[in-house]
């Protein structure tokens, strides 16, 4: 199928891995210029390199702390002096850590009754502010154009919250994020720009991986019992994979997916259970 | 209707507006003392509030502060709320009740572009309030929303309110109540 982006301008914050990687990497695929960012500059350099044997001379990479406006607005303006208009923003910026010795890159771990109200001022500069500067620095572009992209990689927790699990800190903001894109959508309708927000299930990335190693150590249980577990409450009875993430992005992104905005899509496997 | 919370003790924040007003006459009504702070730890019933509407729209918000200013007022209440826990869970009853915007529901009850931020706000505190039903239910805590939209008046929302602190409303947590008067056409 011909998704009609041959030659589109797109970001991806958090391209250097995991979901972002897999998303530039689809986009490039449908003949998209990609700019990648990450804070990384190694990693971020690695990647670059990488997606770039794959569609020479159509990605660039600017690392950049995406959390915050100044360096999203950095990385929109190398953008446009190297491929031109931003056509395509994808926003994958993870909630913080506050103790990767503790949460193993998973999300900031602790429950209602001890989470320091600091914390969630992070977590909203990580997840809302992160997604609104993105929107914010390229939605001029996309209104020149009368045409414009907008996806969110959020979490499944902002239907759903996961009250099972120390994650107070996405389980409070993440709703915000999605309802902040649904309030865009319908602002934005008019100019030919469609918004929509990734319910993300558990899709096997590293950081994935490293939260699941460090919640086997604290349940003093293995690697293969939690997921073992997790997995058996999964309709698909299995993990995502990026390229699945990636997939239903490039589509939204796609000139066929106009007509689809202000929602908020899941890719999880069939776990949430809301109607 | 006895509420059956007579003597309870229950602590009104927000601002000083006609629905802070309502709330605390509707639960002074019941027979509740209204307390002025935390205190010592004598809270029965936290009911929080927020004004509706003065904000910047989402299109014409320039600085991350102004989202900022906006979430510190979550952030201020679940720091309330999170320091009267304790104190409900040690006794075994509690409530705890936010007053939000029925535009975190529908669009259709978001009627202002001022009032945006208030949807998006609400959004969070009612995920906090599932989340924190989840953790205080073990210790008989319910944590629930009314959402105000279209024509509702204070003593209407304040109905709703004193209804989800009474003894009665004591299987229902996690929820979000629209008094809206029908606004809205999401069927959940």
């Amino acid at each position: 199928m011909d998704y009609g982006i041959n030659d589109k301008v797109a970001i991806v914050s958090g391209g250097s891995r995991g979901i972002g990687r897999a998303i530039a990497e689809a986009l490039l695929g449908e003949g998209a210029f990609v700019m990648i960012s990450a804070r990384t500059e190694v990693t971020l350099a690695a990647a670059a390199v990488e997606l770039d044997a794959l569609a020479p001379g159509r990605v660039a990479a600017v690392a950049a702390d995406m959390t915050d406006p100044d360096g999203v607005q950095a990385v929109v303006d190398a953008t446009r002096a190297r491929f031109g208009p931003v056509s395509i923003a994808v926003s994958n910026v993870i909630g913080h850590v506050i103790d990767s010795k503790k949460e193993g890159d998973g999300p900031g771990a602790g429950n209602f009754a001890s989470m320091p109200a600091a914390e969630y001022r992070r977590e909203f500069q990580h997840l809302f502010v992160s997604a609104w500067a993105l929107a914010h620095a390229c939605i001029p572009d996309m209104r020149a154009q009368r045409w414009g992209r907008i996806c969110n990689i959020g979490s499944g927790v902002a239907r759903e919250p996961a009250t099972e699990l120390p994650h107070v800190l996405p389980n409070v903001v993440r709703p915000a994020v999605a309802g902040m894109h649904r309030i865009l959508a319908a602002r934005l309708a008019g100019d030919g720009i469609t918004v929509n927000n990734i319910l993300t299930g558990s899709i096997l990335t590293d950081r994935n991986l490293s939260y699941w190693n460090w919640l086997a150590g604290e349940t003093g249980s293995t690697f293969e019992a939690v997921t073992a577990g997790f997995h058996s409450r999964i309709p698909l009875r299995r993990q995502g994979k990026p390229e699945e993430m990636a997939a239903l992005v490039a589509f939204l992104c796609s000139q066929r997916a106009a007509r689809i905005t202000g929602q908020s899509i899941p890719v999880d496997g069939g776990i949430t259970r809301h109607l | 209707m006895d509420l059956g919370i007579t003597g309870r003790s229950a602590l009104v924040v927000g601002p000083d507006d006609e629905l802070g007003a309502a709330c605390r006459r509707a639960l002074a009504a019941e027979g509740v003392r209204l307390a002025t702070s935390i205190g010592d730890g004598e809270v029965d019933i936290l009911v929080a509030h927020s004004a509706a509407g003065g904000h910047p729209s989402l299109l014409d918000v320039q600085a991350a502060a102004e989202l900022h200013q906006s979430w510190n007022v979550v952030v201020d209440t679940l720091d309330l709320f999170r320091a009267a826990l304790p104190a409900m869970a040690s006794r075994g009853w509690g409530r705890f009740v936010f007053v939000g915007a029925a535009g975190s529901r529908s669009l259709d009850a978001i009627d202002a572009i001022d009032e945006e931020l208030d949807a998006i706000t609400s959004l969070a505190m009612r995920a906090a309030q599932k989340v924190l039903a989840a953790e205080a239910g073990p210790a008989n805590v319910t944590a629930n929303s009314v959402l105000r939209g279209g024509e509702a008046t204070a003593d209407e929302v304040a109905a709703a309110v004193t209804f989800l602190c009474s003894e009665g409303a004591g299987y229902i947590t996690g929820v979000s109540i629209d008094v809206a008067g029908g606004v809205g056409s999401a069927v959940y």
